[in-house]
């Protein structure tokens, strides 16, 4: 496509024109959905899915994807190789044929039009080659279409389960190490480079150098000095002038990318901060500033309008001048009968045809190095050893009781640096055990070690016996309930984050669930009941309501041995009281412990652990820690004083 | 506004403010025109008034465009010629045509060079224009409209509409401009030869029809890949964020499965886009060639009779070439009206919704207050309906700290967002110092009413920005002894870049004390008459709490204080409580008169205070117990 003259695509126009590159997750922008005039077109298009066959991905802890250390193309495309093959094939086919035309067009000349036996027989026949040539370049690119889209998507499909595997077996400290941006983009964008490549970068790189290739043979069957004369007054700019274009557009792009994002950022925090700017009168200073900000956009967006603006017409002034170069001397070459009138005209025609590819060749060229830095990081992400992995000789545990002991642990999240040190302690089967300490004491790390998120650097953790490390990690979770500070709720039905642990149980099962927490009303209340669906992460609902279903998802995974981090966040009487019953519940008859961060929860454990500085420095009942007068006396004391003072 | 809006006869509105009130220097001019607000106008015309606002740049643009193109156009004719007279007839030098070719590319380039850079200027003008209008309008925005709409959606959408709407606005032009050069090729090419000229372009018809059906087949499936991308993205980011869920409940394998079932699914639609692209793409790249077959076997056959010269094959060869972007470029351009409709549609949508909460045209400037507040029997109801306040009557005197409390939904909290006027009642008045708070500039009042929020908002940038939020020409000791006097002063000089930390979404995380700290500094700078505080609710540990009571000890200090309270310990600080139910005031008195004479008080207190005994937990809200 052309503006203002010129082949050029891939400016502005080409660029933002398809609606692929919009709104692409990952881009921090959330999908705003379809828009409702194409609505239609897409429920047209939905009745013609058919459905899918359960998916044949198997996860397990033992199994490793060895090769993806060694992640290449080829080899992501080897899986594929009959379609690799057939594209390939294709390919070759389409840059041969569709070459074709210049040539037959010489042909019709010089055999047909001109010289001393005109032949209208010659010209046809020239012709019906030239029209059969042409169909079988239309069928060979539709084949090669459809063999390197399903290419591309199966490739991507496989990569996206691996990834997504390799993320599932690495342990905690990779999600706390990583932002979740990062892995996000793992998952999202690396991907999806790699599909655009696939599904048209590579087919077109293929294509556009084995056309320039093809016409190079062409050209010098045709003449080879005035080939050499061609390539010689050509190619030197055109190189010249694409390798100043590749490394320009891409300083130009990144600072186009960092504009957009400062103007998306600047207007997301204006909205949601909207009350805060109202109350200070800020609207008039914003919207200078965010005018600042748009305009810096606009600048880096200009900056590339210059590049796209001087790049497109150059090649084309280079291609113009080409010509008429190739008039003079193709022209004297004919004076001097050297050349015939039918090649000269062939070789304008191939001259036209030569540069068409270059163009797109740099733009597939980015494609191609975005692809390889994908693979790269994919490459690293699949190096990563999971930090808690399963020893290969590790058996099932076992039905437990729910004894745990700490031997001798020490555990620092870097190596260096120890969290805990020596600790020993021993939870006897059904004891509630209260955490408490400082931020930064370890009380919440200890629980980590528990649930076998980490492993201990020194020491061992056993669970009535046996050492986490010598059983699976699936036995092991199965027999754990974990209930964090800070609620997670998926994206789903209530039903699906209630039976979250096991998603195959009955109605009834969730309902004695829900009523075990004392959330049976609010449910009842809902419209859709258990069916209600959970918005962005639960904001519909009350924290305390969240909370309550994280109780009840525990509660449904019947575990032996609960580990409950307390939630910090301030939560009305109400739900204060039915989390408390609720928590009566679900400690029965199980071990738990909890990571107090208030006392009047501490109080009501069986013992109560102080932990300070990565050692336990107390534990005993509340009466018999303040009848010793100790650290948790201290702490007792100051509550005490404060709560009466503010009353 | 008239069609002709000449740039200093009608700025927006929003642009007759004092713009670069509050420190930042404007760096760029404002845009020179806004959106039509007549809406029997068409989507075109109500845009017209930016599009003309870079008429200069855009006429400009397209004639150039026009221009190189045109020259362009003479390339192939003057090599057919430079075939037939130079080459075979050798009745002109063939240096004449050289220089000839020479000449036209260089203006060619030179013309295209100017008129594509114009043009994409223009271009990304209009999308600035765009943004500030939109951004300007949303500013001005009342809350009723915020709690209506989602921010990252507005965000989403607003940024793919502006470019739809924009890239219409800009390369519609360009491309009738480029079916314009079309035409004066097809002229060439009937002046060389009017059978061969339609035989030649027999098949360019079918190139645009091809390039419309695939459009119309490939935007459906392009968004359904949006669509599938966004539901695998969303997987993702719950297994990475909910990990620790996922890993406890052992939920690897379903995960995976869940996983690989939208991949599938994404799978599906990336075919149908490919099969899709299949069936068109080819067509439409090769449908110019097809023409050029025809050329060469009814061209051979003129030739052969002396109908036609042999350059002209050579000659039409180039024009086909030529031909074939507009119309496929045409195709697009329908399909681009279609979705710029759409998205302007959207757009007006929120620029024609007006601001509910305004300044009056006869509104004065609230100068010199004394800080006397009275609702009288003030009533309001929210968009949906249902009546929050009933016949709520209240007199603040001048320097007075009243607490209201209540019940949750007793209606406390919209008392205190009626203050500054974040809405408007629905009946009664509201007066501040004898004057109905909407007689008021909506600027002068919201000057002398400092409201601190229960959960306080940073923006991204330095907490010296953060303070001087309110009064950005504040001068650094002002910002510190703002910080000072709200106990913030210590954790801020132990902080990395002290003062210059940037906080917010994207900077450094304070505790919720500490923003709440933040918070008083940046209205203690503001230093208003009058103030609306909403007590947090989250959670904050003693000793932080005792920090932020004395922070606003200092900040009521004289002023007009109305606070929401949550907390025991906050209906201390106040010198009057008033208790409400129902959206009314059902007691009225000090906290000691109330405990005496009203049952529900007690009641209401009764959980306040076993509310407050919870949050007043030994540790803060991250996992500190124990602090002396």
């Amino acid at each position: 496509m052309s503006f203002g003259g010129g082949t050029v695509s891939g400016g502005a126009f080409g660029r933002a024109g398809g609606s692929r590159a919009a709104a692409a997750p990952g881009g921090g922008l959330p999908f705003a959905g379809i828009p409702p005039e194409l609505q239609e077109g897409v429920d047209r298009l939905l009745a013609t899915e058919p459905e899918h066959p359960e998916p044949s991905a198997r996860f397990s802890h033992r199994a490793t994807d060895d090769g993806g250390v060694h992640l290449t193309l080829r080899g992501l495309i080897f899986r594929h190789w009959r379609l690799g093959a057939t594209a390939g094939l294709l390919v070759t086919i389409v840059s041969v044929t569709n070459q074709a035309g210049p040539k037959l067009i010489d042909i019709g000349i010089d055999s047909g039009m001109t010289g001393p036996h005109k032949s209208f027989g010659v010209v046809a026949l020239v012709g019906v080659i030239f029209l059969a040539a042409i169909v079988v370049t239309a069928l060979a690119q539709r084949g090669q279409a459809r063999v390197t889209g399903r290419l591309a998507a199966s490739v991507m499909n496989d990569l996206r389960v691996r990834v997504f595997s390799q993320l599932q077996r690495l342990g905690l400290d990779y999600f706390t190490s990583e932002q979740s941006g990062v892995i996000m983009t793992r998952m999202t964008s690396d991907i999806e480079n790699l599909q655009q490549l696939l599904q048209d970068g590579l087919a077109q790189l293929v294509v556009q150098a084995l056309t320039m290739v093809v016409i190079l043979a062409v050209l010098f069957t045709m003449n080879v000095t005035l080939t050499l004369i061609t390539i010689a007054l050509v190619i030197p700019w055109l190189t010249a002038a694409s390798l100043w274009f590749r490394a320009a557009s891409e300083r130009g792009y990144d600072r186009v990318r960092d504009g957009i994002a400062g103007v998306l950022a600047d207007l997301s925090e204006s909205l949601h901060g909207v009350r805060t700017v109202v109350a200070n009168n800020r609207e008039a200073h914003n919207i200078v500033a965010h005018r600042n900000v748009v305009g810096d956009y606009r600048a880096a967006n200009n900056y590339t309008a210059q590049i796209n603006a001087i790049y497109g017409p150059a090649t084309q002034l280079l291609g113009y001048l080409g010509q008429g170069a190739l008039l003079a001397i193709g022209g004297h070459m004919v004076a001097r009968h050297e050349l015939s009138i039918g090649t000269l005209i062939a070789f304008f025609l191939y001259l036209n045809r030569f540069f068409a590819p270059i163009q797109l060749l740099v733009a597939q060229y980015n494609t191609l190095q975005q692809g390889q830095s994908s693979l790269i990081k994919l490459r690293t992400l699949f190096a990563l050893a999971p930090s808690t992995p399963q020893a290969p000789a590790a058996t099932e545990l076992p039905p437990i009781a729910g004894e745990i002991v700490f031997d001798h642990v020490t555990f620092g999240y870097d190596p260096a640096r120890p969290v805990i040190e020596d600790v020993n302690l021993t939870i006897r089967a059904g004891e509630t055990v209260a955490f408490v300490g400082q931020t930064g004491a370890g009380k919440s790390t200890l629980a980590k070690l528990i649930t076998r998120f980490y492993d201990p650097a020194q020491g061992r953790v056993l669970i009535d016996g046996h050492d986490l490390r010598d059983v699976t990690l699936d036995s092991l979770r199965r027999q754990l309930g974990v209930v964090p500070q800070e609620p997670f709720l998926f994206a789903g039905t209530l039903r699906y984050n209630i039976a979250f642990a096991s998603p195959d149980c009955t109605d009834g099962e969730v309902w004695e669930a829900v009523r075990a927490v004392g959330l049976a009303d609010v449910v009842q209340r809902m419209a859709q009941g258990l069916d209600t669906e959970v918005h962005e992460r639960g904001q519909s609902l009350s924290s305390g309501e969240r909370q309550l279903i994280a109780l009840a998802r525990a509660f449904l995974a019947y575990p032996r041995v609960l580990v409950l981090d307390e939630a910090t966040s301030n939560l009305d009487l109400l739900s204060e009281t039915k989390i408390e019953a609720a928590l009566d519940v679900l400690l029965e008859q199980r071990t738990a412990v909890l990571i107090a961060h208030r006392l009047t929860t501490a109080m009501k454990a069986d013992r109560i652990v102080v932990v300070d500085d990565g050692r336990i420095v107390e534990s005993g009942s509340h009466a018999e820690l303040v009848a010793r007068g100790g650290r948790y006396a201290g702490m007792y004391a100051t509550w005490i004083s404060h709560s009466e003072r503010a009353a | 506004m008239s069609a002709t809006a000449a740039p200093d006869r009608t700025p927006p509105a929003r642009a007759a403010r004092p713009l670069d009130a509050g420190g930042v220097r404007s760096r760029f001019r404002a845009p020179q025109a806004t959106i039509d607000p007549d809406r029997d106008k068409s989507w075109v015309r109500r845009a017209l008034p930016v599009v003309k606002a870079h008429k200069v740049t855009l006429v400009t643009a397209l004639t150039l465009s026009f221009v190189g193109l045109v020259l362009q156009v003479q390339i192939p004719n003057l090599l057919n010629e430079a075939v037939t007279n130079s080459l075979q007839h050798h009745t002109v030098a063939l240096s004449h045509y050289v220089t000839l070719v020479f000449a036209l590319a260089v203006g060619a380039g030179a013309s295209a060079y100017v008129a594509r850079l114009f043009l994409l200027r223009t271009a990304y003008a209009m999308e600035f224009d765009l943004r500030n209008i939109i951004y300007a309008h949303l500013t001005r925005m009342s809350f009723a409209f915020y709690d209506r709409v989602q921010s990252g959606q507005l965000i989403s959408r607003a940024n793919s509409d502006i470019r739809s709407v924009q890239m219409y606005l800009t390369f519609a032009p360009s491309i009738l401009v480029q079916c314009a050069v079309a035409l004066v090729a097809f002229g060439y090419m009937l002046s060389i030869n009017v059978p061969l000229a339609f035989v030649a372009m027999a098949t360019t018809p079918l190139v645009y029809f091809s390039s419309v059906r695939m459009r119309k087949q490939i935007f459906p499936v392009s968004w359904l890949i949006q669509q599938r991308l966004a539901d695998v993205a969303t997987i993702v980011d719950e297994n990475i964020n909910g990990v620790r869920v996922v890993k406890s409940f052992v939920a690897e394998p379903r995960e995976l499965r869940t996983l690989a079932g939208a991949a599938d699914r994404l799978k599906w639609a990336y075919i149908r886009d490919a099969d899709i692209r299949a069936r068109f793409t080819p067509t439409v790249q090769n449908l110019p060639q097809l023409g050029l077959a025809l050329v060469l076997i009814f061209g051979g056959w003129l030739v052969i009779h002396g109908h036609l010269q042999v350059g002209a094959i050579l000659a039409f060869s180039a024009y086909i070439t030529m031909l074939q972007p507009p119309f496929q470029l045409l195709g697009m351009l329908i399909m681009l009206g279609q979705r710029a409709k759409a998205s302007a549609g959207r757009i007006y949508q929120i620029l024609d919704e007006a601001p509910t909460v305004t300044d009056r045209p006869d509104a004065t400037a609230l100068t010199h207050c004394e800080g006397d507040v009275s609702f009288a029997a003030v009533s309001f109801a929210y968009g949906d309906g249902t009546e929050v306040l009933h016949d709520f009557t209240l007199h603040l005197r001048p320097g007075e700290t009243v607490a209201m409390v209540g019940r949750t939904a007793s209606g406390k909290t919209t008392v205190s967002r009626l203050l500054p006027r974040f809405y408007d009642v629905t009946g009664g008045a509201l007066e501040v110092d004898g004057h109905d708070v909407r007689d008021l500039t909506l600027a002068s009042l919201r000057s002398q009413t400092g409201v601190v929020l229960d959960e306080p908002f940073l923006f991204t940038a330095s907490l010296r920005e953060n303070i001087a939020y309110g009064r950005p020409d504040a001068s650094l000791p002002e910002i510190e002894a703002a910080a000072r006097a709200a106990g913030a002063e210590r954790f801020i000089a132990e902080l990395p870049d002290g003062y210059d930390t940037v906080v917010g979404e994207r900077g450094y995380t304070l505790s919720g004390g500490q923003r709440q700290r933040v918070a008083i500094a940046r209205t203690l700078l503001v230093n208003p008459p009058i103030l609306v505080l909403d007590d947090a609710t989250s959670a904050v540990d003693v000793q932080v709490e005792q920090e932020i009571h004395e922070g606003l000890r200092v900040l009521m200090a004289g002023r007009t204080t109305l606070v929401v309270a949550h907390r025991l310990s906050t209906i201390g600080l106040a010198d009057r409580v008033v208790l409400l139910d129902g959206g009314r005031i059902v007691a009225d008195g000090t906290h000691a008169e109330l405990l005496q004479s009203t049952p529900l008080y007690v009641e209401v207190l009764a959980q306040v205070e076993e509310a407050d005994r919870q949050a007043r937990r030994a540790g803060a809200e991250d996992d500190e117990i124990g602090r002396p």
